[in-house]
């Protein structure tokens, strides 16, 4: 029980050294937020690239496992979340970064990450047909999961009326 | 007496007595040899296929009431059962299977979603009910129904065809 305890311990340590090691290198154009085996990482559009690359060659989080999208249609934006997760370094195997970005929602553009984590493909696609964000540098930007003949907005986003309701 | 008049009332009362007598036994034999003899078309769209399953093995053996087990080719098939949920992207290609069936065919909506869209009734991508897009004849109710309610949902299908007219 002692090492369990140690363990947890050392986590919430390592996932302070990562957020430490963040915050003095991007520190303007970040925020993180701490949680057991999560970190938030929110950063603003223009570094997205930068920081990508830093968290992909520098802190060996070598692949995406999901990439989703939020509607906030008060504040008139979209969020694309990336949760990525790393299979070469062994002390950060247990940590999950939800690395994120905001970008209007009357134009909704981003840079692809396809280029630094090519697991990223369908997960782009799908959220390009679900919340209609353009993910600019994507080789094959077309519809995945959705009917051919889809004739609306995109289904998730709030202002889509679902039948029935 | 005899004329072309009366020849002509003659000939036509013989065809109506004939076509009376002739049309029930037709209608009944006719009836009775597709009444035990349905074969369905082997479309698996959600988890109802599962007690599509149960009820084509051995503890229900739905082939004691004439329905056989899944066969291959839709073509020489008569009753579509629409096991489940039924999305949107779904939705040609099960029109497109009805279409390719031979007439008389029969279609039974198993379970809540065939039905009306079930669980999914608010989602984007769920059809609300199969009787959207093809005509219905039996309504199964339950998530999943049990087997012994599809066996009563063929013998429903059963009487339905016992009293249909062929003509």
């Amino acid at each position: 029980m002692v090492e369990t305890s140690n363990t947890e311990s050392t986590l919430i340590e390592r996932e302070q050294k990562l957020a430490a090691d963040l915050k003095s290198r991007f520190g303007d154009v970040l925020e993180i937020t701490i949680k057991s085996k999560r970190i938030k990482i929110k950063v603003k559009s223009e570094r997205l690239l930068d920081i990508a690359n830093y968290i992909n060659n520098e802190l060996g989080f070598d692949h995406s496992t999901s990439v989703s999208g939020v509607d906030y249609p008060n504040s008139k934006e979209f969020e694309v979340v990336y949760h990525l997760s790393t299979y070469g370094r062994e002390d950060f195997r247990d940590i999950v970064i939800a690395f994120s970005t905001r970008i209007s929602r009357d134009e909704p553009k981003t840079l692809s990450l396809i280029n630094i984590w090519p697991s990223v493909e369908y997960s782009e696609r799908e959220t390009f047909e679900m919340f209609g964000i353009i993910f600019e540098g994507h080789p094959k930007l077309e519809k995945l999961l959705l009917p051919e003949d889809w004739n609306d907005i995109p289904p998730l986003r709030k202002d889509f009326k679902p039948p029935g309701r | 007496m005899v004329s072309g008049a009366s020849t002509n009332i003659f000939v036509g009362k013989l065809k109506d007595i004939l076509e009376y007598s002739i049309e029930e036994p037709l209608n009944y034999l006719v009836n009775w040899g597709r009444l035990y003899a349905l074969w369905p078309v082997h479309l698996e769209t959600a988890c109802c296929s599962v007690e599509w399953g149960a009820v084509s093995g051995p503890r229900y053996d739905i082939e004691r009431w004439g329905m056989l087990a899944a066969f291959g080719s839709l073509r020489q098939c008569d009753v579509l059962v629409i096991l489940g949920t039924v999305n949107r992207k779904m939705a040609p290609r099960v029109r497109m299977i009805y279409d390719q069936m031979p007439e008389p065919k029969y279609v039974i909506a198993m379970g809540a979603c065939a039905v009306s869209g079930g669980l999914y009734f608010d989602s984007y991508s769920v059809l609300q009910g199969v009787d959207k897009i093809i005509p219905v004849d039996i309504y199964l109710s339950g998530c999943p129904p049990r087997p012994e309610q599809l066996i009563e949902a063929l013998i429903m299908l059963q009487n339905k065809i016992r009293i249909s007219k062929i003509s």
